[in-house]
This record gives structure tokens, C-alpha cells and sequence, in this order.
């Protein structure tokens, strides 16, 4: 089955993409921050790795994991083909573990140069800064390669086993449990509650540190959350539904009909929105809070330069989840390909279905926006509290307001271009493919 | 007596060089149910699709009761379509998330006409008890009959089916087969289907032989037997041509 595997990847490369993508730049940052333990150890080394690398760690993990398993549910006609013609469960599963393994260890290898650079990048930066000695040479060596290609593999390889034991657990494919997700969602947002309270506690006073726990407990709500996408779309869909329907005509009241009848495909787009809302909006904010909250207490040569630094280590993260959102909105709509032919068959024009979709981003950026705009508040609440003494930050809106546009734009662009593409051609040849 | 559909000339040429219809011309009266047969590769499908307007010809006209359906955009094709086309595919192509109810009515929905009750139709066709199921709880054959309901709802020109038996057992073929007879001699439609079925191809009135994109006669009337046997000699063309 792995020479089956291998030949998967070799002709057909299309529908790893998506893995191949998200895999491989967060190998890249994973690389860069544990390359500064490479480094050295004295404290700003450490504190930068651990923080920024910290944050990588989690929402590389689940980047992963959820590309890959819309990756695999992509090809569960393959699946059910290899499954007919007498392939077992456990050789299916090989297969599927094996591809992901192969993808994870190919964009690690690629990611290798990446990493260096920005490793070097970020260096460079703490040198500027005065938190490290000039003279320090830079390491790329042992914790750099071991992170980025073991948090890479383990979370592929783990995913590819989860989402195999439902593709190919059995011939009709088991359906999915959401008991399970709902109760990791609990779980997620139950470790986010506690990083909350750690801050406004444990770690009020304790100054700049408490980034390293305020920012973890954005990112795990905001994953917590980002499971619990189908629900919240549901709940959304009730309250906006009807003015959708009302202003839509058909693509309005089709594009409602989808989301009750495939709440947990859309919930697939809606995840990466939470996401990137969620951890842009609390590390932005909680930059601002601390930017004003350092003012005076370190040297003004070097303040400049360090809030350079920490927006830089955001600006990373940022990126990457919007590299996401636009990888894992493509795969979910090229996956729509079948379905766009038959509404087409039924009689559907192209400006009907771009209609429709547009509709669905509609419902599934409210719900991305306000599953991370409260994501982002586990982050900013207690760290205010925390650091500035007060709960709500005295920051202008207009950074949330151009990230929440960022996150629409992002949904919008990549969800209709899609759909565009995926249009051309006959329908009745996207119904054989 | 009108033509439903006409075609002329058609040619058909796909971007890796098979030329799957090499100049046909064909017409099918109102009222009418035909059956299209041909060996594999022969082109009937490409016909169907063509004639249909979910494809486009390299060469050749299609008309629709009397209106000119290629020469015009897929938007508007689209259009023309939805209102004078109903299409039965061999895979049902009901849209999963929609109920029973709700796949009938789709057509007129996108084409922005009222809203009709579709229980007389769905009644006939035994499936009034069924109306909000979502396809995935029904049979094959029962699935197929949503499917001749939807084709049905927009009251077209003309219903082409393409191998609408090809996935159902033996009764619900002949369900399916006696429904498409209806569809003609009682609701007054006209039906084109293509089949490789000779006893699905003797419940038409008429069968029309294609090999190599080409015609190859004609067959009213058909039984059983006699489909088989010129499909049998078909196939001994095609060999002997091609060796």
C-alpha cells in the first residue's frame, strides 16, 4: 500500500497541495524559532523561542491536522474504490498515513532554507535590539530540524491516522462523531479559560511574561471555537438566514438550504476565519497593550525597536493562518466541483451559483469574525487586566477593524475565484470527473 | 406533425482528437419517444448532450421547437434551456442536501417562475408520500422517478434521458420505462433516450442506430430481438471497417 501511496502523490500532486502548503511554512517558523535555541541560551533567546515559538506550535499542529483531513475526505471516492476492488481497513490506512508521512517529510526538507533565513532574520532583529550580544553567531542545527520536521510529522501522520479510521474504517464510511468534537472543543476552550486566568493572576505583574500565556490562550479558544464551526453557523445562519433568503431569491434561499443540509463541509471554511481573526486580533491588541504599558520603563532607543521585533514575530504568525485561510477556503470549494455541475444540470446559470456562494460567504465570514472576535478577547481581557489594570484595552478599533476586512476580503476572494474556476468548462464533464 | 428537436450537420471533435459525431442530422417529432443505440464509443451520449445544450458542437445546428439552441451563450443557453430541456441522467444527479420537494422544483425556481405544487405530479408518480425525504433515503428507481418528476415540472419541449436505466435493477428499469411511455402518451412530452438496453430500447416508439458518429438507420416499432440483432450486425461493421 505505501508504493500505492507513492504513486498517489506522483500523479497526482493536485490534491496535496493544500497539505503540501500548510505543512511547509509551518515547518519554515517552527524552524526559525527553535533555531534561536540553536543558538544560544541565555534569556532573550529562550523567551522569544519559546513565545513565538510556542504560539507556531499550536496552530501549526491544527493547520495541519485540518488540512489534511479535508485533503483526505477530498478522495473518498479513491477510497471507496480501492475498498471495492478488496483493499483492507488497515491497508487503507497505510496508504493514507504513508502519503501524509511522505508530504510532511518532503515540505520539511523544503522548508529547511526558509527556516534559516527567517531564523537569521529574527536574530538579527534581537541583536539590533540589544537583547543579544552582537557577537553572537547564528546556529541553525539539532533543535531547529528536530522541531520543525518532528511537530510536522507527528501532527500529519496523527491526523492522517484520525481521519483514516473514518474513510476507511468501514465500506459505507462511519459517520462523523460530533460528541467527539464537541467535546475537544470543550476541552480547547476549557485550556483558554485557564491560560486566561493564569494571566490576569498568576501572572499579573510579571510584566512582559505574560504574553507567553495571554497569547496561548487566544489561540487555544480560537481552535476550541473553530470546532465548534458547525454549531455556530447554525445559530448564525437562524438569526441571518431569513434576510439572506429575502435578499437573495433562490441563490439566497439555496445558499440557506446548503448551510442546514452541509453545515459541517461549510464549517470547514469557517474554521480558518476564527482562526485568523482570532489570533491576529488578540497578538495585535495585546502588542498595544504592552507597547503602552513598556513606555518609559525601557530605554526609548530600544523600545522602538523591540515592539519592531514583536509585530514582525506577529506579522509571521498572522501570515501564516492567512495562508490557511486562503489554502483550506480553495481545497473546500474545489472539493464543490460535483455539486456546482448538478445545480448546473438543474438548470442553475453561472451567476446563479457565484450568486449562492457569495451568499454562503456571507454567513460563513459572520461567523468566522465573531467566533474570533470572542477567540481574541481570552487573549485582551486578561492580559489588560494583567499588564495595564484595566480589562478593556484603550486602543483605537480601527487594527480590528482592518483585520476583521482582511479576514472578509481573504473569505471572499479565495471562496468566489475558486468557484469561478471550478465553473469552467461543461457541466456535464465536471459530472464524469 | 412539429419537430421537438432538429438537428443538422452536427460535428463533434473533443481536444484529444476523437471525433465522437462525424455529421449528423437527425429530427424527432412532438409526441414521440425514440431511443438512441449504437455500440460503444458510437456517439450517442455526445449526440444527446449536444442536442440537449449541456454541450457544445464544433459544427452543426440545434433546434429546440422551432428556436436555434447552439449559437448562443452558456448563460443563455442555460436560460433557453431550464425552460424548453428536461435532462434524466443515468446517475440521478439529484442534489443531495435538497429534499425530494425541493430537487422537482429547482428548475422553476432558478428560472424564477412561481412556485407550483408539485403533489400532483409526485403523486403520479408514486411518490406523494415521499416529498420530504431527502434523496439519499430513497431507491434507485425511486430516485430516477425525482428525477422524471423534475425533468417533467417545467413542462418542456422535450425530455432527453441518457441511459436512464443503466443503474436499476430489472422492476425498477421497467417502472422507470413504462414512466418514460407515460411521460409521452400521457402528458403529450417528447422523449429521446439513449440506451445500450435492446429491451429498454423496445419500450420507444422508434430506435435510431449510430455507429462511429455516424447514422445507421432506423427501426419502428422495435422489439427486443430485433434491436439485438441489428446492434450485433452494428458491431460487425465497426470490426470489419476497422480491421
Amino acid at each position: 500500500m505505501i508504493a500505492i501511496a507513492l504513486r498517489n502523490l506522483k500523479h497526482r500532486p493536485g490534491g496535496f497541495i493544500a497539505t503540501f502548503v500548510s505543512a511547509f511554512l509551518g515547518a519554515a517558523l517552527l524552524m526559525a524559532f527553535a533555531s534561536l535555541m540553536d543558538t544560544g541560551d541565555s534569556e532573550s533567546l529562550t523567551t522569544t523561542a519559546t513565545v513565538g515559538g510556542g504560539w507556531c506550535l499550536v496552530i501549526v499542529a491544527f493547520a495541519v491536522t485540518s488540512t489534511l483531513s479535508l485533503s483526505v475526505r477530498q478522495r473518498a471516492d479513491q477510497v471507496a474504490l480501492l475498498r471495492s476492488a478488496g483493499a483492507t481497513g488497515p491497508q487503507l490506512r497505510r496508504m493514507i498515513v504513508g502519503e501524509a508521512a511522505a508530504i510532511a517529510v518532503l515540505a520539511s526538507a523544503a522548508a529547511v532554507p526558509v527556516g534559516w533565513v527567517l531564523g537569521r532574520v529574527l536574530l538579527s532583529l534581537l541583536k539590533d535590539t540589544g537583547q543579544v550580544d552582537a557577537g553572537v553567531g547564528y546556529q541553525f542545527g539539532a533543535i531547529a530540524l528536530g522541531t520543525g520536521f518532528g511537530v510536522t510529522l507527528l501532527g500529519a501522520v496523527a491526523a492522517a491516522w484520525a481521519t483514516a479510521r473514518r474513510t476507511a474504517g468501514n465500506a459505507g464510511g462511519k459517520p462523523e462523531r460530533p460528541r467527539l468534537r464537541r467535546i475537544g472543543a470543550v476541552l480547547f476552550l476549557l485550556a483558554g479559560a485557564n491560560c486566561s486566568i493564569l494571566t490576569a493572576t498568576v501572572m499579573d505583574g510579571k510584566g512582559v511574561d505574560a504574553m507567553q500565556t495571554a497569547g496561548q490562550a487566544g489561540i487555544w479558544a480560537a481552535i476550541g471555537l473553530a470546532l465548534l464551526a458547525p454549531e455556530l453557523l447554525r445559530m448564525v445562519t437562524a438569526v441571518v438566514g431569513p434576510v439572506v433568503r429575502a435578499l437573495g431569491g433562490v441563490a439566497g434561499e439555496l445558499a440557506v438550504t446548503g448551510v442546514h443540509s452541509r453545515s459541517r463541509q461549510l464549517a470547514g471554511a469557517v474554521m480558518p476565519v476564527v482562526l485568523f481573526t482570532g489570533v491576529a486580533t488578540g497578538t495585535v491588541y495585546m502588542q498595544g497593550i504592552e507597547d503602552r504599558a513598556a513606555e518609559g520603563q525601557i530605554q526609548p532607543e530600544y523600545a522602538q525597536d523591540i515592539q519592531t521585533l514583536n509585530y514582525v514575530v506577529v506579522g509571521m504568525i498572522a501570515l501564516f493562518v492567512a495562508v490557511m485561510l486562503v489554502n483550506t477556503l480553495i481545497a473546500a470549494t474545489a472539493r464543490r466541483r460535483r455539486e456546482f455541475a448538478q445545480h448546473r444540470l438543474a438548470g442553475a446559470t453561472r451567476g446563479q451559483l457565484l450568486a449562492m456562494v457569495s451568499l454562503e460567504v456571507v454567513l460563513v465570514a459572520i461567523t468566522g469574525v465573531l467566533g474570533g472576535s470572542v477567540a481574541a478577547l481570552f487573549t485582551i481581557v486578561p492580559f489588560g487586566s494583567a499588564r495595564a489594570g484595566h480589562l478593556w484595552p484603550d486602543a483605537s478599533p480601527w487594527q480590528y477593524a482592518v483585520i476583521v476586512t482582511l479576514a472578509v476580503l481573504l473569505t471572499a476572494a479565495a471562496t468566489v475565484q475558486t468557484t469561478r474556476r471550478t465553473l469552467r468548462g461543461p457541466a456535464t464533464a465536471a459530472i464524469r470527473a | 406533425m412539429n419537430d421537438a428537436v432538429r438537428v443538422e450537420s452536427l460535428y463533434k471533435t473533443y481536444d484529444n482528437g476523437v471525433t465522437a459525431l462525424d455529421g449528423v442530422s437527425a429530427a424527432f417529432a412532438s409526441g414521440t419517444f425514440t431511443a438512441v443505440m449504437g455500440p460503444s464509443g458510437s456517439g450517442k451520449s455526445t449526440l444527446l448532450q449536444c442536442a440537449a445544450g449541456l454541450d457544445e458542437p464544433t459544427a452543426g445546428r440545434v433546434f429546440i421547437g422551432g428556436t436555434e439552441l447552439t449559437a448562443t451563450k452558456d448563460t443563455a443557453r442555460t436560460k433557453f434551456r431550464r425552460g424548453r430541456v428536461g435532462f434524466v441522467f443515468q446517475d440521478y444527479n439529484l442534489l443531495p442536501s435538497l429534499t425530494v420537494e425541493q430537487n422537482v422544483l429547482l428548475p422553476l425556481r432558478l428560472a424564477g417562475k412561481r412556485r407550483k405544487d408539485p403533489k400532483a405530479i409526485l403523486g403520479r408518480l408514486g411518490l406523494g408520500d415521499r416529498t420530504h425525504e431527502l434523496p439519499e433515503r430513497l431507491s434507485g428507481g425511486q430516485r430516477q422517478r425525482v428525477a422524471v418528476a423534475r425533468a417533467l415540472v417545467t413542462e418542456p419541449a422535450v425530455i432527453f434521458a441518457d441511459e436512464p436505466t443503466g443503474a436499476l435493477d430489472m422492476r425498477s428499469a421497467r417502472e422507470v420505462l413504462t414512466l418514460l411511455r407515460a411521460v409521452v402518451h400521457e402528458f403529450g412530452r417528447t422523449v429521446v433516450m439513449v440506451t445500450h438496453d435492446p429491451v429498454a430500447a423496445a419500450h420507444a416508439d422508434s430506435v435510431l442506430f449510430l455507429a462511429d458518429g455516424r447514422l445507421a438507420g432506423s427501426l419502428a416499432r422495435p422489439t427486443a430481438e430485433a434491436v439485438a440483432e441489428r446492434l450485433a450486425h452494428l458491431g460487425d461493421l465497426t470490426t470489419r471497417i476497422a480491421a
